[in-house]
C-alpha cells in the first residue's frame, strides 16, 4: 500500500529581485510503500529540503500532487511528523511533555499522553531524562527526543530533515544505529534527507538521488538488519552500494 | 594581600546568605561623601541637607501619612496605566511581529509616535483632558506601551521558525500555535520590554505628577519646592530610586529567573 505519493512534483517562486521565475523542483514523482525507509540524498540546492517541506506542509507546491494515504497535502498536518535539524524541541516544555505535545494537541487526557509519553522515552532509553529540560540535555539526547516526539503522534510518515547533522560523528554513528533498531520494532514509513551517503545507504531500504530537482537515480539496499557500523563498515555489499551512490552524486 | 582575599572570600560568602547586603554596601561611599560635604559648611544646611535631616523628614511624614498615601498613589497611577499598556501591547506587538502586512502598515506610524515623547503630549492633553486622572492614564500608558509593543515584535520575529513548524506539524491549530510555541519563546523579550516600560512609566509620572498633580510623589516635590524644602525634594528623589529597585529586583527579575533563564534562552548575568 502506497503511504505517500508525489505526482509530478513541482515548484517554482517568483523572485523580486531577479524579476523572474525560479525553479528549485523541476518534477518529481515518488511513491513509498507503507513501512519503508527511503533516504534521499544530492548535493546542496539539488532541492531536498524543498520536496520535505512540500511533504510536510510548510510550504506551498506550485504543480503535481502530494497524497498521504490517497488525500491531498494542503499545510501542515499530524499525519506527518517533522524531525528538524535545529531539533526544535520547545525550551519552557519537559522532556515528557515535549513527546506527550502531539497527543495533547489531540486532546489526549493527561494522565493517558504522560503514559504514551514515557512509553516513547523508554524505546529511545530517555526514561531517566523525563522531567528534564530540553538545554539540560546533550545534542544526541535532544534529538533522541525530537525523534521519540514525532513518533509519539503515530504519523503515516516521519519526515527527517538531515537530523544528524549537527552532532558529533561518534553521536552520530550511535544515533543511526538506534534509528534503524527503532525503524525495526515499530516499522515507521520514513523519508529521510541527508547529504551524507553513508549514513543514507545504512538507514535505508531505498536511496533516492536527487540532482538539480529531479529524480536521478534509485537504488534498493537490500543490507540485513540489524544494521550495526562495527560489521557494515568493512561489509563489501555496503561499501558496494555507497560507491554506487557516491558516484551518482558527484554526477549529479 | 592574605587578609585582603580573606576579607574578599568572607564577603562573597556573606552576600551569597543575605543579598541585601550587596545591594546596600555600593551606597555607603556615597552617603559618606554626601555626609561629608553637607557637614563641611560648604553650603547652608537648608540649601544642601545631610543625610540625616533627610531620615529625620522620611520619619516624620510617615508618621503624619503624607508618605504614605502620596506613594499610594503614585503606585496605583502606574498599576494602572501598565495594566492598560500591557493589555494593548503584547496584542498589538504580536500582530505586527507575526503579519508581514501589519508591519508594513504599522511599523513607520509606531516609530513616530514614539518619536513624540510623552512630556510632548501634555500640552495638547491638557486642553482635551484637563488636570487630571485621564492626562496622567495617557501619559503613563503612552509611556509603557512604546518600549513593550517594540519588545514583543523582536521577541515573535526571534522564534525560530522551526518552533512554530514543529507545533503545527504535532497538530497545533494556529491559535494553539500562538500560545504554545510563539509566546513563550517571545517571553524574555517581552519581560525586557516590560522592565522597561515600567521604568520610563514611573519618570512619566513623576513628570507628570510635578505638572497636573495634586497628589503623589512627584507632587510632593514639586510642592517641597514651593515651600523650599530641600529635604523632602531629596526624599522625594530617594524613595523614587528605591521604589524602583524593589520593584526591578523583586518582582521583574525573579519573573526573568523563572523563565528565560531556566530554559536556556537568557544567561543569567
Amino acid at each position: 500500500m502506497k503511504t505517500l505519493s508525489l505526482k509530478n512534483l513541482r515548484k517554482t517562486y517568483f523572485d523580486p529581485y531577479a524579476g523572474s521565475q525560479i525553479t528549485a523542483v523541476h518534477d518529481v514523482s515518488l511513491d513509498v510503500e507503507q513501512g519503508e525507509f527511503v533516504s534521499v540524498v544530492g548535493p546542496s540546492g539539488c532541492g531536498k529540503t524543498t520536496i520535505l517541506n512540500m511533504i510536510a506542509g510548510f510550504i506551498p507546491y506550485t504543480g503535481g500532487e502530494i497524497l498521504i494515504d490517497g488525500n491531498l497535502v494542503k499545510g501542515p498536518g499530524p499525519d506527518r511528523g517533522v524531525v528538524f535539524q535545529s531539533f526544535a524541541l520547545f525550551p519552557w516544555k519537559t522532556v515528557l511533555e515535549n513527546v506527550g505535545f502531539g497527543p495533547k494537541m489531540r486532546g489526549v487526557p493527561k494522565d493517558e499522553r504522560d503514559r504514551i509519553a514515557r512509553e516513547y522515552l523508554t524505546l529511545a532509553g530517555l526514561s531517566h531524562a523525563a522531567d528534564r529540560y530540553p538545554n539540560e540535555l546533550s545534542g544526541g539526547m535532544q534529538q533522541r527526543v525530537g525523534v521519540v516526539r514525532a513518533l509519539a503522534n503515530n504519523p503515516a510518515v516521519l519526515l527527517m530533515d538531515e537530523p544528524f547533522a549537527s552532532v558529533d560523528a561518534q553521536t552520530r554513528m550511535t544515533l543511526q544505529e538506534e534509528l534503524t533498531r527503532i525503524w525495526q520494532e515499530r516499522k515507521p514509513t520514513v523519508i529521510f534527507i541527508t547529504h551524507d551517503v553513508a549514513e543514507a545507504v545504512f538507514l535505508a531500504n531505498r536511496v533516492v538521488v536527487l540532482s538539480k530537482g529531479r529524480v536521478l537515480d534509485q537504488i534498493k539496499v537490500d543490507l540485513p538488519r540489524p544494521r550495526i557500523w562495527d560489521e557494515l563498515i568493512e561489509d563489501d555489499n555496503f561499501k558496494r552500494l555507497s560507491a554506487q551512490v557516491l558516484q551518482m552524486v558527484r554526477s549529479a | 594581600m592574605n587578609i585582603a582575599l580573606k576579607f574578599w572570600s568572607g564577603y562573597v560568602r556573606t552576600t551569597d546568605r543575605w543579598p541585601i547586603i550587596a545591594t546596600i554596601v555600593p551606597f555607603i561611599p556615597v552617603v559618606v561623601i554626601w555626609s561629608i560635604v553637607a557637614n563641611s559648611g560648604l553650603f547652608p544646611r537648608a540649601f544642601f541637607p545631610a543625610p540625616s535631616d533627610v531620615v529625620r523628614a522620611f520619619i516624620t511624614l510617615i508618621y503624619k501619612g503624607v508618605l504614605p498615601d502620596y506613594l499610594q498613589d503614585s503606585l496605583v497611577r502606574l498599576l494602572f496605566g501598565a495594566v492598560i499598556g500591557v493589555a494593548l501591547g503584547i496584542p498589538l506587538g504580536i500582530l505586527i511581529g507575526s503579519s508581514r502586512l501589519a508591519h508594513r502598515i504599522c511599523w513607520p506610524v509606531l516609530l513616530f509616535f514614539q518619536a513624540i515623547g510623552d512630556i510632548a503630549w501634555l500640552p495638547i492633553l491638557l486642553i482635551w483632558f484637563g488636570f487630571g486622572l485621564t492626562t496622567m492614564t495617557f501619559v503613563i500608558v503612552y509611556t509603557v506601551l512604546f518600549p513593550i509593543v517594540l519588545s514583543t515584535v523582536l521577541g515573535v520575529q526571534s522564534v525560530h521558525r522551526d518552533l512554530s513548524r514543529a507545533a503545527q506539524s504535532l497538530g497545533a491549530s494556529p491559535m494553539r500555535v500562538l500560545w504554545e510555541a510563539t509566546l513563550p519563546g517571545a517571553l524574555p523579550n517581552i519581560i525586557t520590554g516590560l522592565r522597561n516600560g515600567l521604568g520610563y512609566g514611573w519618570r512619566a509620572l513623576i513628570a507628570v505628577e510635578i505638572i497636573v498633580g495634586t497628589s503623589g510623589i512627584g507632587f510632593m516635590m514639586f510642592d517641597a519646592r514651593r515651600a523650599g524644602s530641600t529635604v523632602e525634594i531629596l526624599l522625594g528623589m530617594i524613595v523614587l530610586g528605591t521604589l524602583w529597585y524593589i520593584v526591578d529586583a523583586w518582582i521583574l527579575a525573579p519573573i526573568e529567573r523563572a523563565t528565560g533563564q531556566r530554559w536556556g534562552l537568557v544567561t543569567p548575568s
